[in-house]
């Protein structure tokens, strides 16, 4: 008994130490992996599993804490508020790739980051102005009109002919609209302009009346930057769980 | 004597208990450095000859960047971190070092000062900052339904109306016209034709309002607004005498929250980042040491 209480406060000491040296190697571990995954490229990292299942939890749990109040949880998004899905392969901004989804997440769109995505905004055509940066004429409700029929023929719709017609003509014309969705109407991801021949819609569900609603009164969805709030390693952890939500093999794999 | 007396058993317990304490208190001393160390030279502003691992390089001490320097990469070859080559990663930061000793070169010769475009670039960025919070901002719905109902004039469909414009030389001619017009047997054209009036031309087919306003001019939009679809407005004298003919109004409808939603969570941003940062307008005012000249006082 007294043999016992004589080696106690030395095994406490050798135990607390350990301890702290537990939570010191932890922390180390950590701190020299997560050096690793910000010095690694961005895109390469997905083929690495050791790097995806230390990144993959903790972007999860930052998605949670910090995203899927817009984009919900899994990634689903919110057509009503024009929150993209981002379990799908159809990217707004860039190619969809780690380093496109990290730029975003770090820099946002039209967050006020200096840095951010912003470049376009859709017009609102049944403005008087409808686009305060870009020298555009509102439409009438038969401009609006024809396009919606030319937009709803795109997607293999049927639609009135001439009204088609007349709204292909408004939109390499008058309204301008090849200028952000290109020519033949597939997007441009240097901008964040959706493909408008897919059946992915951002904003509503692609009836006649929601794509009347998005030429008439114009969009222009945000994304903080979240540089800042999160780490440089956080951003990048996020970032590929974003980027593992549309690749769910390596969501599997990893998680 | 005997009772003072230390027995060799108990000489060894203290002298290793001794040595067991040293040993710890090197440990924990140890531990204790290795900690302080990490927090001394990684903490944020401190001068350090480590880069750290989101960054590429430290151009006296200011970091640049991994995210942009893969963000230049892309952009300047169309190339990803991995696929580039060693001289195109160098010179992609030596690119990116060369704007950062300008910059500081800027900063050190003040160039705020002088320059207006630096100085409006400035101005755009602090009050860009200072919107960040209120652009972002993503409010409860209770909180968007109240600015709603506050500003329920606002969340409408749009008016629309065909109006046809039709002028006049004098007040007995529209008169005549307005007869005509009024029983609803007769068709513009031919009121036209008779009363020697012609249409103005101003309205093309079915206009919403604000189109509609600027092409008839406030007065006559406003004497149209009023009228229902069918209506005929008396003659109005303004440019010559018209007479309005409604051939279709279809006033605003007050629209529900849920459908436009999104168009007051815009709204409400908008404002909300128009009292930012007329805030921080005032309070960068209030804070300055500003001395007027004694003739604009």
């Amino acid at each position: 008994m007294s043999g016992w209480r004589a080696r106690r406060p030395g095994a406490v000491i050798l135990g607390a130490v350990a301890l702290v040296g537990a939570t010191i190697w932890w922390f180390g571990a950590a701190w020299w992996t997560e050096g690793q995954l910000l010095r690694a490229d961005p895109n390469g990292l997905p083929a690495d599993p050791a790097m995806m299942r230390f990144a993959l939890p903790r972007g999860h749990a930052i998605y949670d804490g910090y995203c899927a109040t817009c984009h919900a949880a899994g990634g689903r998004g919110d057509p009503v508020r024009g929150m993209p899905a981002l379990n799908d392969s159809d990217w707004l901004y860039g190619a969809g790739t780690p380093a496109d989804i990290e730029r975003t997440v770090a820099y946002g769109v039209r967050s006020r980051h200096p840095k951010a995505w912003n470049l376009a905004a859709m017009p609102a055509y049944a403005r008087e102005v409808p686009s305060p940066t870009q020298a555009l004429r509102p439409l009438s409700p038969a401009q609006i009109s024809d396009l919606v029929e030319f937009l709803t023929q795109l997607q293999g719709d049927r639609a009135d002919e001439k009204a088609a017609a007349r709204g292909a003509a408004l939109y390499a014309g008058q309204a301008g609209c090849y200028d952000c969705h290109a020519p033949d109407a597939r997007g441009d991801p240097a901008i964040g302009a959706p493909n408008l021949t897919d059946r992915i819609w951002l904003y509503g569900d692609g009836t006649r009346a929601a794509l009347y609603q998005s030429i008439a009164h114009g969009h222009a969805g945000v994304c903080p930057s979240w540089l800042g709030p999160l780490s440089a390693a956080e951003v990048r952890e996020v970032a590929l769980f974003v980027y593992a939500l549309s690749h769910q093999p390596i969501l599997a794999t990893a998680e | 004597m005997s009772d003072l007396s230390i027995s060799a058993t108990e000489t060894r317990a203290v002298t290793q208990g001794g040595r067991r304490t040293l040993i710890l208190a090197g440990i924990g001393a140890t531990i204790g450095l290795i900690v302080a160390g990490f927090g001394l030279f990684t903490a944020t502003g401190t001068s350090t000859l480590v880069v750290p691992a989101e960054d590429v390089a430290l151009v006296n001490q200011q970091p640049l960047s991994r995210l942009d320097f893969i963000a230049a990469l892309q952009s300047s070859y169309a190339i990803t971190l991995a696929d580039a080559t060693p001289e195109q990663r160098r010179a992609v930061l030596e690119d990116m070092i060369r704007e950062e000793v300008f910059v500081q070169r800027g900063r050190e010769l003040d160039v705020a000062s002088v320059d207006p475009d630096v100085r409006a670039a400035i101005v755009r960025s602090v009050e860009e900052q200072a919107a960040a919070p209120a652009a972002l901002e993503n409010p409860p719905d209770a909180k968007l339904r109240a600015y709603f109902d506050a500003h329920r004039d606002l969340y409408a469909t749009e008016g629309r109306m065909i109006p046809r414009d039709l002028v006049f030389a004098d007040a007995t001619s529209a008169a005549a016209a307005l007869a005509a017009l009024r029983p609803g047997e007769e068709s513009p054209a031919a009121v036209l034709a008779a009363s020697g009036g012609r249409d103005s031309g101003k309205v093309e087919g079915e206009e919403f309002y604000f189109a509609a306003k600027i092409h008839l001019g406030a007065a006559l939009f406003e004497a149209a607004r009023l009228l229902p679809s069918g209506g005929v407005s008396a003659p109005i004298a303004a440019d010559g005498v018209h007479v309005l003919v409604m051939l279709r109004n279809t006033p605003p409808v007050p629209l529900p929250y849920d459908a436009v939603r999104g168009r007051v969570l815009d709204d409400y941003r908008r404002d909300a980042i128009n009292r930012l940062q007329a805030r921080e307008a005032a309070f960068l005012r209030k804070r300055a040491n500003i001395l007027l000249a004694p003739d604009l006082r």
